[in-house]
Formats: structure tokens, C-alpha cells, sequence
């Protein structure tokens, strides 16, 4: 197999670029600890009115400016649908689904789940600007899937 | 078309199409049926956008919306995209390696109609309790819980259609493996026939894992298994991996072919030897294999954690570079190249830049920290319209103008076709480019309306005036291919100045493809002789007989049963009996084609000798 001389040159410019790709995401994933959605704990999704958290959906303060809202997600609607966050404060979401995959995001920021019926997920986010935001189902879940969505106002 | 050349009667012309073997027609069948899914699909799509044109609009029903833009999906993916590259593969491969047909004709002819019945079966539901709602990619356990027939058509239909895809794939693998012409190395193979090659792979290890699910969704819905309904102790996220395992190398099955395309007419436009040929291989062969190591990219977002995240997002970004490789090749074959605008050529130009937009987003999206703000947004519908409209739907364009003179001897009128480039691909960039915006401004995919004061009106208007151009696009295409049929005014084999083999012999082929059988000397093989011998390929072989496939009904006998037993199966109590019909038939059509002696025939060397010509493209 002959190759010319700048299609070897070439063939190395592209392999630099793949290893040089590589340890740059590979620094960005490991030690820069990036923390995504995950909760790995699983719920029986026919009890999650009698499990713990999930009993008691709403807002719990669990330390200095921390927080933990607990949210139940259903078909077409959120429980709570209405809460209200103190300015400043870091919030632990922590969500599950009684029937199908929905979605759990909030509008301006990077806090976007998918909520599966029989496992739990949760992530973390500080509120740094006052506003309403918008909580919105993404995950195509049936006919009421563009009515899902709850309000969020940090003060 | 040969068989109209000789005054044969409708009747006589719609059986031979029926029982064909013959590799060139059961591309034109493909063509056929790939082309009228995409304009369903096409059909289905400008409602989606009639319905987002205002806010708050009630156009369609939220039901009719969920089962429109369900549909578009499945249709454009498997009924249109798949079958078109289908078309393309089977008049450009057989011919490109020097063989006289696929290994398999029989096999070839059963995978087009299982194609075609599932695709029919799937568009059967808008007529029985309603079409599939459940999203095209039916995350369980909303498809388990769907209510209707619908999800049922679509796990049925598309297990019918998969079945055929399979076989095309294995079918391609054995060709071209087995049946090149002398001299036809897999190094001098033509860049498509290498892409054929690959895509064959992997719909061959990806399709089973599409196979598995739909048979677990159909258990589930049809005979009480609970594979994914969490209430029972199934589990829904499986249903996502086994779907994105195969998904994601479909994606790959999508736009490999459609590169294979591009790095036939680039060349063949530029009057140059493709640059980098052998690392557009190895570039090939890398994104196959990087494609299988990708699926959980669709799932950043259901929680799997930092580190399974990281892996996928690290193996996605990878895959940027082989693709980005492949980018500049075409740019440097162009470079210094004696470059001519036929339409093929435009699409091609079009194709590189709307491609490259398309990769970036992609990468964006790969990122895994970057993707909580985009996941399920309309800037991932603008992506992957990007990647599959700016890449595969530009490619089958690019490719059927460039093989149209192969398959039908006649050529599109170019400028109906330069026409036909610049409206779908300016209404395009107008439909979708607009939607990465709309994305970042916080609106979900699949939502059936969307709200007034939000900002999101104006693009949403644009998007939908685009997709009004693209239809406009299709309509002066769909034009141009009937009255170019209708004029029927015949060109020679070789109306390119082209490169490779199939070029080298008459246009259409003769139902034997090759008199002789010709013997390749580089890559390019034509390019070769023309440049450094008489312009005709020098035979390999003796003129000899040449042995053929009988044509054969059994194929559509097998997918008709298939899609009667389908009906039974999804209806079940006094319907069981359509089951018992549609089985036999299948079953039947099997032991049949076992016991039948089928050993084809010969063309005699002496018939050969009378036909007139040499078997070149003169």
C-alpha cells in the first residue's frame, strides 16, 4: 500500500489531534470533578407516597444556606408545583417518577434529569440570581406533556 | 428502463418486478418505495411545522400531534433514509466491485419486501385505533402504558422491516467480500462500495439489539411479560440502553454510505484521485468502531454518574476526529482539482459546510457537563437534522442524480436540478438553523404548543416558512424525475467522465452487468485505462456463459405471510386464524424454497457473441 507524503503527514496531524482530545477531556472528566445527575438508589414506584423521602415532597433546610426539595413527578404535574428558594442557597433536587420517564429541567440553568419510574436521581445547584424560574418536563411522556411544568422563585 | 424499450405490457412489467432478483431492479424497487415513505414522512413533518407556525396553535389535535411527530421520525429513519441508501447500494456496489449480481439475489429480493410490508404495516395504524404515540424512540414504560394498537404497529412493523435491513446488510457483507473482480483489492475498492461495506457491519451487530427490544416491547404489550414496567418489578431503563445501542450505530448506518457517495462524486467533479484514500478507510473503519462505544450519550442525563458519563462523552468526542479527517480530505481533493458544478458536485459543496455545522453541535452536545442545558431541547432536534439532512438526506440526493443515468439510461435535467438544490437547501438552513436558537432559549422537543410572550414565535415562523421551501424543493424534484422518464431521452454509460467500474459498461447495464468479466489494475480503475490504455477495461476472462438466478415469487409470498400474521398476532382472540394464515404462508414459502431445485440458467456463450457492442459504455 503506497501512501504520499502528505497523506502521511496528514495521518499524524489526525492522530496528534485524537490523543490531544483525549487527555483534554479525560483531565476535564476525572480531575476536574465534574458532577453530573446521579443518585443510583432505587424506589418501588407503586409506594413512593410511603417511602421516605418521597412521603413528605416540599423544601427541607438541612444546613446553612443548604437545602433539599424533595419533588414526586406524575402525569402531567410536579409535587410541589410552587416553591420558593432564599436567595444564595444550594439546593439538593432530589426527584422520582410514578409512572413514565419524565423530564426535570429548570430554564436558564444546568439542572436537567430524566426522572425514570423505579430509580431516584438528584443534583445539585446554587441559585446566584433572583428570578422565577421555570421548572419543565423535557421527556416526551403523553398528551398533557406540554402543560407539565412547576414554578421555581428564588428571593 | 429496458423492459419499457420493449413494449412489454403493464401486467408482464408488474410481475417482473415482483419476482426480480436482478440487483438493478430491486434498486429501482427500493427507490420507489423508499421515495413515497419520504414523502409521507415529508407530509408528516409539514404539519408538525403548520402546527408550531403560531403560538397556541389547534391545527392538529395533541393526540394527532404526538402520532404525527412519531411517525415522521420512524418513516424518515427506516421507511425513507434506509431504503434510499438501499437503492443506491444495490445499482452502485455489484457494479463497482465487477460482479454480476449480489451473492444472494433471492435474499436481496425477500429483504426489499419485508422493507416494504413492514413500512405499509406501520402506516396501516393511521386507519386501525390510530397510530404509535409513544415518540420514535418509545421509552418505556410510556409505550408500554400507550393506549391502541399503535405502539403495537410499530414494534410489529418495524421488526418486519428489520428483518429485511439485516438481510440487505448481510447480503452487502458476503458481496463484497467474495465477489470482486480480479484485481480488486480492498484497497483499490471504491470509497462507497468501502462505506457499503462497513454500514453492512454494523447493521449487522446493531440491528439484533433493535431485534431483542422490539420482541421484548411486544411480549410486553401484547402477551403480559414485564421486561419494562417498573409497578412489576421490570426495568425501563434497559429499554433505553438496548434502543441507543442499536440507535447510535444507525446513525453511523446512516451517513457512512452518504460519505461513500460524496468521495465518488468529489473526485469524479474535481477530475483528481480522491486525497487520503487510505485514510478515509481507516477513518471509516474508526468511526464504525468508536460508533458502538457512544450509546449512553443519549442518556447523560438519567443519572448513570461521573464516570460513565465521562467514558461515553471521551469515546463521542473521538469520533470528531476520524469524521473531521474525512472533512478536509474532501476539502484538499477539491483543492487545486478542475472543478465542474454539475448538480451532483453542489450537493456535495453543500453537503461539507452544513455537515461540519452539524459535527460541531455534536460535539457540543458531547460534552456531558454542556449537555444539561441542551438535552431534549430543540437545539438537539437542530442537530441531528443537521447531521442527517445536511449529511444523508444531501448525500442520497447527491447520489441519486449521480447513479440516475445507471439505473434509467436517462439524465435529470440539470437545472431542475440546480433549482431543486438551492430551495431545499435554503429552506433548510432557514428550517432548522433557527431551531438551535429556540434550543437554547429553554423549548423542549415535542411539545405540541408552545406559549405566547416567550420569545419563541419569531423563529418558530421562519422555521416553518423553510420547511415550505423544502417541500417546494421536493415537488420541482419529483417533476424533474417524471418528465425526464416521460422524455426518456437515452445518454451514454458514461455521461460523467467518471472513474470506477461501473461506468465502463452501458447505461442501463445489461441484466448481466458484464460480458467479461474486467480485470482491475489500481484504484480507479476506469480513470486507469483511460489515462494509460485504450479507455475500455481489458477483460479478465474468456468470453464464456455466464450463469443467472431464476426469478422468484417466494420472496413476497414470505413477507406477505409475515405482515397477515402481524395483524393476527396484535389482534389476537378471533383474529388468531389471520396468525395461523400469515405463518403457513411464511413457513410454507421456507419448506418450499428447500425442497425446490432452483438452479437458474446459463446464458450461452453464442447469445453473448450476437448481442450487439463490446459491453463497454460506448
Amino acid at each position: 500500500m503506497h501512501m504520499h507524503k502528505l497523506e502521511k503527514v496528514w495521518l499524524i496531524i489526525g492522530v496528534i489531534t485524537l490523543i490531544a482530545f483525549l487527555t483534554t477531556v479525560g483531565i476535564q472528566a476525572f480531575a476536574s470533578g465534574h458532577a453530573p445527575p446521579s443518585d443510583l438508589t432505587k424506589v418501588d414506584p407503586e409506594k413512593v407516597d410511603e417511602t421516605p423521602p418521597f412521603n413528605e415532597p416540599g423544601l427541607k433546610k438541612v444546613g446553612e444556606n443548604e437545602y433539599e426539595l424533595v419533588m414526586v413527578l406524575q402525569s402531567f404535574g410536579f409535587t410541589p408545583n410552587k416553591v420558593e428558594i432564599p436567595h444564595g442557597s444550594t439546593v439538593k433536587f432530589i426527584v422520582t417518577s410514578k409512572d413514565v420517564v419524565h423530564g426535570f429541567e429548570i430554564a436558564g440553568t444546568r439542572v436537567n434529569m430524566m426522572v425514570t419510574p423505579g430509580h431516584v436521581n438528584s443534583m445539585t445547584y446554587t441559585f446566584e440570581e433572583k428570578g422565577e424560574y421555570l421548572i419543565l418536563c423535557n421527556e416526551y411522556c403523553g398528551i398533557g406533556h406540554h402543560m407539565m411544568s412547576a414554578e421555581l422563585e428564588v428571593k | 428502463m429496458s423492459t419499457t424499450a420493449r413494449k412489454a405490457g403493464f401486467g408482464s412489467v408488474l410481475w417482473d418486478y415482483l419476482t426480480t432478483v436482478d440487483h438493478k431492479k430491486i434498486a429501482i424497487l427500493y427507490l420507489i418505495g423508499g421515495f413515497f415513505f419520504f414523502i409521507l414522512g415529508g407530509l408528516e413533518a409539514m404539519l408538525i411545522r403548520i402546527q408550531l407556525i403560531v403560538p397556541d396553535n389547534d391545527f392538529l389535535s395533541a393526540q394527532f400531534y404526538n402520532e404525527v411527530l412519531t411517525m415522521h421520525g420512524t418513516t424518515m429513519i427506516f421507511l425513507a433514509a434506509m431504503p434510499l441508501l438501499f437503492a443506491l447500494m444495490n445499482i452502485a456496489v455489484p457494479l463497482q466491485i465487477g460482479a454480476r449480481d449480489v451473492a444472494f439475489p433471492f435474499v436481496n429480493s425477500l429483504g426489499f419486501w419485508l422493507f416494504f410490508f413492514g413500512g405499509v404495516m406501520l402506516n396501516v395504524s393511521w386507519f386501525v385505533t390510530g397510530a404509535p404515540d409513544a415518540g420514535w424512540t418509545s421509552y418505556a414504560p410510556l409505550s408500554i402504558f400507550s393506549e391502541g394498537h399503535g405502539v403495537d404497529f410499530y414494534s410489529i412493523g418495524l421488526q418486519i422491516a428489520g428483518f429485511g435491513t439485516l438481510m440487505a446488510g448481510i447480503n452487502f457483507i458476503v458481496t463484497i467480500v467474495n465477489m470482486r473482480a480480479p484485481g480488486m483489492t480492498y484497497m483499490r475498492m471504491p470509497l462507497f462500495t468501502w462505506t457499503t461495506l462497513i454500514a453492512s457491519v454494523l447493521i449487522l451487530f446493531a440491528f439484533p439489539a433493535l431485534t431483542v427490544g422490539l420482541f421484548q416491547l411486544t411480549f410486553d404489550r401484547l402477551f403480559g411479560a414485564n421486561f419494562f414496567n417498573p409497578e412489576l418489578g421490570g426495568n425501563a431503563i434497559i429499554w433505553e440502553h438496548l434502543f441507543w445501542i442499536f440507535g447510535h450505530p444507525e446513525v453511523y448506518i446512516l451517513i457512512l454510505p452518504a460519505f461513500g457517495v460524496f468521495s465518488e462524486v468529489i473526485p469524479t467533479f474535481a477530475k483528481k484521485r480522491l486525497f487520503g484514500y487510505s485514510s478515509m478507510v481507516f477513518a471509516t473503519v474508526l468511526i464504525a468502531f468508536f460508533g458502538f462505544m457512544v450509546w449512553a450519550h443519549h442518556m447523560f442525563t438519567v443519572g448513570l454518574g461521573p464516570i460513565a458519563n465521562s467514558i461515553f462523552a471521551v469515546a463521542t468526542m473521538a469520533i470528531a476526529v476520524p469524521t473531521g479527517i474525512k472533512i478536509f480530505n474532501w476539502l484538499f481533493t477539491l483543492w487545486g482539482g478542475s472543478i465542474r458544478l454539475t448538480s451532483p458536485m453542489v450537493f456535495a459543496l453543500g453537503f461539507i459546510p452544513t455537515f461540519t455545522i452539524g459535527g460541531m453541535t455534536g460535539v457540543m452536545l458531547a460534552s456531558a457537563a454542556a449537555d444539561y442545558q441542551y438535552h431534549d431541547s430543540y437545539f438537539v432536534v437542530a442537530h441531528f437534522h443537521y447531521v442527517i439532512v445536511g449529511g444523508t438526506v444531501l448525500g442520497i440526493f447527491a447520489g441519486l442524480i449521480y447513479w440516475w443515468p445507471k439505473m434509467f439510461g436517462t439524465l435529470l435535467n440539470e437545472k431542475l436540478n440546480h433549482w431543486f438544490f438551492w430551495l431545499f437547501f435554503i429552506g433548510f438552513h432557514l428550517t432548522f438553523f433557527f431551531q438551535h436558537f429556540l434550543g437554547l432559549m429553554g423549548m423542549p422537543r415535542r411539545y405540541w404548543v408552545f406559549g405566547e410572550g416567550q420569545g419563541l414565535d419569531t423563529f418558530n415562523f421562519i422555521s416553518t416558512i423553510g420547511a415550505f421551501l423544502m417541500a417546494v424543493g421536493t415537488i420541482v424534484f419529483v417533476y424533474n424525475m417524471v418528465m425526464t422518464q416521460v422524455k426518456g431521452k437515452k445518454v451514454s454509460g458514461d455521461p460523467w467522465d467518471a472513474r470506477t467500474l461501473e461506468w465502463a459498461i452501458p447505461s442501463p447495464p445489461p441484466f448481466y452487468n458484464f460480458k467479461q468479466l474486467p480485470l482491475v489494475r489500481g484504484l480507479d480503475p476506469l480513470w486507469i485505462e483511460k489515462t494509460e490504455g485504450n479507455g475500455k477495461m481489458q477483460p479478465a476472462e474468456p468470453l464464456g456463459d455466464i450463469h443467472m438466478p431464476n426469478n422468484s415469487f417466494v420472496p413476497f409470498v414470505m413477507s406477505l405471510g409475515l405482515f397477515i400474521a402481524g395483524f393476527g398476532v396484535m389482534f389476537q382472540g378471533s383474529y388468531w386464524f389471520l396468525a395461523a394464515i400469515g405463518f403457513g404462508l411464511f413457513f410454507g414459502s421456507m419448506i418450499y424454497r428447500s425442497f425446490k431445485d432452483d438452479l437458474g440458467y446459463h446464458i450461452h456463450k453464442e447469445d453473448l457473441e450476437d448481442e450487439k457492442g463490446d459491453g463497454s459504455n460506448g
